[in-house]
């Protein structure tokens, strides 16, 4: 189990492969230089990055709105005057949320490390946090940066740092907590969700763990945490069979003492980004790397990238892209800008992906639960405008402009002549591998019939992108 | 199925598409074949349709709804106690007997309980019950205990056991996700927000007509499998059912067929009623739109959200129910005047109500049982089910006394004709709603 791919293994196919999973795609160039480094190469450039943080300036929502216009300063006020200082702060916020949404799909489009911001969209949806309860961009997008730091580096310390991140101590209500009355949402979250799975602790485990964590609190000035020790039960408890006066540190120590962590993060992981649920054996051998390495994502991530059972024909382009990874990879491999914050917006709430927005605490189910008919046929019409451009004829679907223009067919199609040229410089940007020879055909007589001009180059693009093969990844 | 069908299924099978791809064949285009056949089928395999069978409605109520200020108890003193805020006063409930009562707000609801179409099942909820809004919602689409799991949800085992060869809009969803009440493993139902988008828009290339058409005839090819070194070999051999390719070419060519026949429906139907401005009305308008066009469909589902009222209650419930009861009153009107309100039973569903003590923030929080309405031209009226008590509690929480799968044995067996115990995996007493 996870022994080394072979060295012949290592094909352009392969490459393409390993950069749409662990990252987001990329153009023929890109995945010709990824391929020329080796897998050991390859996999090395994937985890360490090189990314110029200085291309992404920090959002707006980097800066902590003063809400005591709000609270304190607003005593003595009329009764609309507070209204219209809460209309106002609502707008700011849904600006500020509006572009932190675009700033983070910004970076995974342009960064040159896309592993940590593909790691990333999955530490987001594993420790799942939502605008809709934490209200303050700020708190998201402090948590964004912490899981960041950490996307490729110890689980171990991720989740110390979220069980002190603001965000998520409002999401999951752990800020009220209290001495006299703790609060068990985080507590039964973090063993439910987060860590163990189901059928792996008692009801009295939560109830303790709950009792651990009381005392965190987020500072009202600051919206930093604090330890409040007077909300702190200090008394004895019991967890896992462990007896004594337990911190929230404690707890987490000893659930990532328990066998069932590694397995249930790794199968979380596998599933992530091998798009299938991995064979018992499999399972044991990613856990013992896991547990092995102390929980380091990273030196997971590698060997789970090196081993042979990533490039399975059972794994290869059998994934459901998510709404993210179809977004931000289509205008990778056709080298184009993303959208605007407001287009990019409306097209995942109507595909079922919203960053900073998980449907709950679950975070998003993936897989097949991201095609229903509509958004099959949503994709396929939201190919069109990201292809041309022009969101006439989509009503509701997208507005304004996209911003980096227009697609290069001069790019794509480069030195490609005769029908059969065309379809296959398409299909080798679109899917990473020739097309089936049916549906090859089927294009390649389509060109035929309707010419090799520049429309017909791009209906070919269009065509190629409302298949249920470009669904796949 | 006799034996004369399976064989003439079989031979349509191969002499049409070719004995090698038999088994990639979607299973759609497969019961289209079938379908061009079915004048000469035995009338007594097919099973009714949407056209003109029974239609279920179901509207789920997302969130939470206080059942207690949706049905009040107005002659019980505990539930003013109880409520010293948000309790709604006898002299503004609309009454239904010398103890109960509806919110305000719900004055069709009323008209039509007067009419006798509406059925109210009141204490509804299951043993054990959970508070979570995602854990909770699984039990209900899902209809399992609140200790298990399932990856299938209990429409979506209807359609599978007792709908097979149906059009895949047997079961549509207004909205883009597909609910978990329609997973199944074999996966039937359509899901779409808007009808305008509901298709293949090829009005920005160059000559939409031919892509369009070119696009139909990429959807009706079955592509084999077997063609070396392409996307289908890297795939490797797929076991039946299992594979997602299939799943997605399903999908596709589903949405198509389907689109097809939303669009002409949509186009040509106006409504003669007016709705209310609402999400949830102009959901059920399409709905109306889509049976009155006689759409294949047996089961639609709508939902309304915003039900999570932890504070500041009494105005945004009271807007909630006003927008529910003028979407669901137009939805009525529209049905009667189509001569289609006796074949269509709606029922509301909610994942849990609410706590029988208001908080302190003007609002409740989680709970447990609560009412829920069956209203259509089939239903017995009347209160269904115990009045609950407001002192013997569990956890503050009111204790159900109708297994909410009790409601969906019901509909199953006497509306939709279904063998409920195959689709609930259980046999729960049926209520005497239909």
């Amino acid at each position: 189990m996870l022994d080394e791919l072979d060295r012949d293994k290592w094909t352009p196919e392969a490459a393409a492969h390993l950069l749409n999973r662990a990252g987001f795609g990329g153009s023929p160039s890109e995945i010709a230089a990824l391929h020329k480094l080796g897998l050991r190469g390859a996999v090395d450039l994937l985890i360490s990055g090189d990314e110029d943080a200085d291309l992404f300036p920090p959002p707006a929502a980097s800066e902590r709105v003063d809400m005591s216009d709000l609270y304190t300063k607003a005593k003595g006020l009329s009764e609309e005057e507070k209204q219209m200082r809460r209309k106002e702060l609502q707008r700011i916020f849904r600006d500020q949320t509006l572009e932190l949404r675009a700033w983070w799909l910004n970076r995974m489009r342009w960064t040159s490390h896309p592993a940590r911001e593909k790691a990333l969209l999955f530490w987001h949806g594993h420790w799942a946090t939502s605008i809709e309860k934490v209200k303050e961009p700020f708190l998201m997008w402090q948590q964004n940066e912490t899981l960041r730091a950490l996307a490729l580096g110890s689980f171990r310390q991720m989740a110390l740092e979220i069980s002190r991140d603001p965000a998520m101590m409002r999401y999951l209500d752990l800020g009220q907590s209290k001495r006299t009355n703790p609060n068990e949402n985080f507590a039964r979250e973090l063993m439910e969700l987060f860590t163990l799975g189901e059928g792996h602790y008692s009801e009295k485990d939560i109830s303790e763990s709950a009792r651990a964590f009381t005392g965190y609190r987020v500072d009202l000035a600051t919206r930093q945490f604090v330890f409040q020790p007077r909300q702190h039960d200090g008394g004895q408890k019991t967890f896992f069979e462990k007896t004594g006066n337990l911190t929230g540190d404690d707890v987490l120590g000893l659930i990532l003492s328990h066998p069932q962590a590694s397995k249930f993060l790794a199968r979380k992981i596998w599933i992530y980004y091998a798009g299938s649920e991995p064979s018992p054996e499999l399972l044991d051998a990613l856990a013992a790397e896991y547990r092995g390495s102390d929980y380091d994502t990273g030196m997971l991530l590698a060997k789970l990238w090196k081993s042979r059972e990533f490039y399975e024909p059972s794994v290869v382009r059998r994934q459901v892209k998510s709404p993210v990874q179809w977004l931000v990879g289509t205008c990778k491999m056709l080298e184009i800008s993303l959208p605007g914050a407001v287009a990019c917006n409306g097209i995942l709430q109507q595909l079922g992906q919203i960053p900073f927005a998980p449907p709950n605490v679950k975070g998003w189910d993936g897989g097949r639960a991201w095609i229903s008919s509509a958004t099959l046929l949503l994709r396929y019409n939201i190919s069109a405008y990201l292809l041309s451009g022009n969101a006439s004829g989509l009503p509701g679907l997208a507005q304004g402009k996209m911003e980096g223009g227009k697609i290069s067919l001069e790019k794509i199609y480069s030195g490609s002549n005769s029908p059969e040229e065309i379809c296959n410089a398409a299909a080798a940007r679109l899917f990473q591998s020739p097309l089936p020879i049916p549906l090859h055909e089927k294009f390649v007589n389509y060109l035929s019939t309707h010419g090799t001009g520049a429309a017909a180059r791009q209906d070919l693009l269009h065509l190629m992108m409302s298949t249920p093969e470009f669904q796949l990844t | 199925m006799n034996k004369t069908l399976h064989t003439r299924r079989k031979f349509l099978r191969t002499s049409l598409l070719g004995g090698a791809v038999a088994w990639t064949v979607p299973a759609f285009l497969e019961r289209t074949f079938f379908a061009l056949d079915a004048m000469a089928a035995d009338s007594l395999i097919q099973t009714p349709t949407g056209k003109d069978g029974t239609i279920l409605v179901v509207l789920q109520l997302a969130g939470g709804n206080d059942g207690l200020n949706t049905l009040v108890p107005y002659s019980n003193d505990a539930y003013y106690r109880a409520r010293p805020s948000l309790g709604i006063q006898p002299a503004q409930v609309l009454k239904i007997d010398d103890h109960l009562g509806l919110h305000p707000k719900l004055t069709a609801l009323r008209g039509l309980y007067d009419e006798g179409r509406v059925g109210i099942v009141q204490g509804v909820g299951y043993p054990n019950p959970n508070r979570s809004h995602f854990r909770s919602t699984e039990i209900w689409q899902t209809a399992v205990d609140s200790d298990k799991t399932s990856s299938s949800g209990w429409l979506g085992r209807y359609f599978d056991s007792c709908c097979e060869g149906a059009d895949p809009a047997v079961g549509v969803n207004i909205g883009s996700q597909s609910p978990q009440s329609f997973a199944a493993s074999e996966p039937k139902g359509i899901s779409f927000a808007r009808p305008e988008q509901f298709r293949f828009i090829s009005g920005q290339s160059s000559d939409p007509a031919a892509a369009d058409e070119f696009f139909r005839s990429m959807n009706e090819m079955p592509t084999d499998q077997n063609d070396g070194g392409s996307i289908g070999m890297l795939q490797g051999s797929s076991d039946s059912g299992g594979d997602t390719l299939d799943f997605l070419r399903r999908t596709a060519l589903d949405a198509q067929m389907s689109s097809d026949k939303v669009l002409e429906i949509t186009r040509r139907s106006k409504a003669p009623t007016r709705y209310p401005g609402s999400q949830l009305a102009s959901s059920l308008n399409l709905v109306a739109r889509l049976i009155g066009g006689g759409m294949p469909t047996r089961v639609y589902y709508v939902a309304q959200g915003g039900f999570d009222t932890h504070s500041g209650q009494a105005g945004s419930h009271e807007r909630l129910l006003g927008d529910l009861d003028a979407a669901i009153g137009a939805f009525v009107a529209d049905l009667k005047s189509q001569g289609n309100f006796d074949r269509v039973v709606l029922m509301t569903f909610s994942e849990f109500g609410r706590r029988v003590a208001e908080n302190a923030s003007g609002g409740t929080d989680h709970g447990a049982a609560a009412p829920l309405f069956v209203l259509g031209g089939g239903v017995h009226a009347g209160l269904y089910g115990q009045t609950p008590s407001l002192t013997d509690l569990s956890q503050g929480d009111i204790v159900h006394n109708v297994d909410f799968r009790s409601v969906y044995a019901s509909v199953l067996e006497n509306w939709l004709q279904a063998p409920s115990g195959k689709v609930l995996g259980a046999k729960f007493s049926t209520l005497p709603f239909l």
